[in-house]
């Protein structure tokens, strides 16, 4: 990261520099998850089957999708999530302008009280890792294998069968509390 | 020869910069120099023109200005052995010989002609070039910033602001900002609540840049905090209370006109930097090194935009007039803040009364209303005094002494209707004291304070904290500022 400004610290330095994220919730149950798809192919293939697993489980879920990756996502888009949703999943960035996106976002939302995790490729860790640190937040990601645009839809989807845990319980203390819905995932 | 070094070597080191007329005076002396000795390096800080006919090494960054510490132009140094052994500043013939070891310098120039200021040297020029070249000496942590980052949204997203923008707390204006105090950057100033984390001058400094202070401020800001620290200033359960008082900071003494406070006009409002950013500067600290946060430890119900910055000056321009500080204990003309726990104002008007028991009974019955009409010695309160108000007072011979005497005698009621129950109403004093007559405040718990433009016949209360209703635990504070 290049350095535009180096301030000091007025805090006691007692807590980590990183703004703690909001707590994730206690259950699911009643509520509403936004999957927000940051808009780049193959993101609503995986975003697609978590749904389906979240839904399975008796979780509501919400759709949103952002009209470029390249971007932070559009205020209307984050005033409806804020309104409507109580935790947030952004999926799924594999470069590095939506990584950094989406990192704002999850930051964005957090702020207004919205616990989320953002779904990343193992190859951009390390850049959510810098964006996390500049921005001061300490956002919550889950790391899927890299690459993905050459994957299949099956591929894809095992993904999210084998992610789908580790995401809930980014944003729920308790996310094994839902139950499975027979004949479902 | 001419070094093409950038740093100085052994042999003659020369600092000039154009625009001052000693240095273009000199310019013979100079080339004279360069012609008759082997090593010579000329630094400019303005124009490597400076001497017309040398090759002149540009120090427009006044980095080897600021590590030489060059304090005017021009000056000439001597090294040898890699060791600064004389220097000289200014034009002085015998001490530019010394320096040398060369005779005859600068023959048809005056004997002697003082040089200018080097630039490294101007306001606000140093702090930056010791951030950027030297040890700026602090031991906060670092926070970088990314190339693409707003320093002022950083400050939102590290959650560091009351809501408002806060000035970055780089290196060159924090050091300006110590420049305010002859304190040392590490002492420690007292545990902040609620988290009683410790607090140096060093850390006071960077919540007073980022509240906007200028360091003349700096002194006041400690002060404040010294009397929030105070522990019967009850700065903890003030912080973390569902009630809406907040820490309200009154001046006195010369410093509040020296710093440009507002004692007059608007004095309780917005408008003036050193009233609006002293008061915000100790909420920054409470916020960001005690870690009190609305919402979390920070419990307010409502809180108040009081709880964003109040701090105003007393109005000591009649000499009749006892100042607060001097009424709690201090002599007149000491530089002292008061911190009183309180709420936003309550306006007070009467443009009515003529007379001074008119309007201390007109007073009293607003005062009656603080907390609740029926709550008495629950809170303080304080009553800040108009010129107008105040003139019809001072009219009648009545001083500070006599017009508080007035005020508690007029708010004296009789128990009866103020119990529990009493006129309908479930709020009120204690059922056991319906027999009593019943002062509202403790003696010792009426602020007045005068401040105000002179047109207005308005005034006004800020009801206290109900801390207060513990008596012995939780009372103003007044302290000497320390300069």
């Amino acid at each position: 990261m290049s350095v535009s400004a180096q301030l000091r610290d007025p805090t006691a330095e007692i807590a980590s520099e990183l703004r703690p994220r909001q707590s994730p919730l206690p259950t699911l149950e009643g509520k509403c998850v936004a999957l927000l798809d940051i808009g780049k192919m193959r993101g609503d293939e995986f975003i697609d089957r978590l749904e389906i697993l979240l839904n399975a489980r008796g979780i509501a879920t919400g759709r949103y999708k952002k009209p470029t990756n390249t971007r932070v996502a559009p205020t209307e888009i984050i005033h409806d999530i804020i309104l409507n949703c109580h935790a947030v999943v952004i999926a799924l960035s594999d470069c590095g302008s939506c990584t950094s996106c989406s990192t704002h976002d999850l930051f964005t939302l957090d702020g207004r009280g919205i616990p989320g995790v953002n779904v990343i490729t193992e190859e951009f860790a390390d850049a959510f890792e810098v964006q996390r640190c500049a921005i001061g937040f300490d956002g919550a990601a889950v790391v899927v294998p890299h690459p993905i645009q050459h994957r299949t839809r099956t591929e894809l989807e095992s993904f999210a069968d084998q992610f789908c845990q580790e995401i809930l319980a980014r944003i729920c203390s308790r996310p094994s509390a839902g139950r499975v819905r027979a004949g479902q995932t | 020869m001419l070094l093409s070094s950038r740093t100085p070597a052994d042999g003659l080191t020369v600092f000039v910069k154009k625009e001052c007329p000693t240095c273009r005076l000199i310019q013979p002396v100079i080339r004279d120099l360069a012609k008759r000795t082997n090593s010579i390096i000329v630094f400019a800080q303005d124009d490597v023109s400076a001497v017309e006919g040398l090759a002149v090494i540009d120090d427009t960054s006044l980095e080897q200005s600021f590590r030489q510490d060059i304090e005017a132009v021009p000056t000439i140094i001597r090294f040898a052995n890699g060791r600064e052994v004389d220097r000289t500043f200014g034009w002085n013939r015998d001490e530019w010989q010394r320096v040398t070891g060369l005779a005859d310098l600068g023959r048809g120039l005056p004997h002697m002609q003082p040089g200018c200021g080097s630039k490294s040297r101007e306001p606000g020029v140093f702090e930056h070039l010791v951030a950027r070249y030297g040890d700026p000496g602090l031991a906060s942590r670092k926070i970088e910033i990314g190339e693409w980052d707003d320093p002022i949204e950083a400050g939102f997203e590290r959650g560091w602001s009351d809501g408002l923008p806060l000035v970055p707390p780089t290196d060159e204006r924090i050091l300006r900002m110590l420049g305010g105090t002859a304190r040392k950057p590490d002492e420690i100033v007292g545990r902040v609540p609620p988290n009683l984390a410790p607090c140096t001058v060093e850390k006071v400094a960077i919540n007073a840049v980022m509240a906007g202070c200028k360091p003349e401020y700096l002194p006041v800001v400690l002060a404040a905090l010294e009397a929030a620290l105070e522990p019967i200033a009850t700065m903890h359960g003030l912080l973390c209370t569902t009630c809406s008082g907040s820490p309200i900071l009154i001046l006195n003494g010369p410093i509040a006109r020296a710093i440009g406070m507002n004692s007059g006009i608007n004095a309780l409002g917005q408008g003036n930097r050193a009233n609006a950013t002293i008061g915000r500067a100790l909420q920054l600290i409470i916020r960001n090194v005690g870690g009190g946060r609305p919402g979390e430890l920070s419990r307010s119900t409502l809180g108040g935009p009081h709880k964003y910055t109040f701090c105003f000056a007393e109005d000591e321009s009649d000499a009749e007039w006892t100042p607060l500080s001097v009424a709690r204990g201090l002599t007149r003309g000491t530089n002292a803040i008061t911190l009183f726990q309180g709420d936003g104002i309550q306006a007070f008007i009467d443009q009515r009364s003529r007379s001074a028991p008119e309007l201390a009974r007109s007073l009293a019955m607003s005062l009656l209303a603080v907390g609740h009409p029926k709550l008495c010695e629950f809170t303080n309160a304080m009553l800040v005094l108009s010129p107008e108000h105040y003139g019809i007072f001072r009219d009648a011979g009545w001083d500070r002494v006599r017009i508080e005497v007035e005020l508690h005698k007029a708010m004296v009621r009789p128990g009866k209707d103020l119990i529990q129950g009493a006129q309908g109403v479930g709020e009120g004093i204690s059922p056991s004291r319906a027999d009593e007559l019943v002062n509202k405040f403790w003696p010792e718990g009426l602020l007045i304070v005068r401040a105000g433009g002179k047109a207005g016949l308005f005034s006004a209360i800020c009801g206290g904290w109900t801390g207060g209703r513990f008596r012995d635990q939780s009372q103003p504070v007044t302290k000497e500022i320390r300069l």
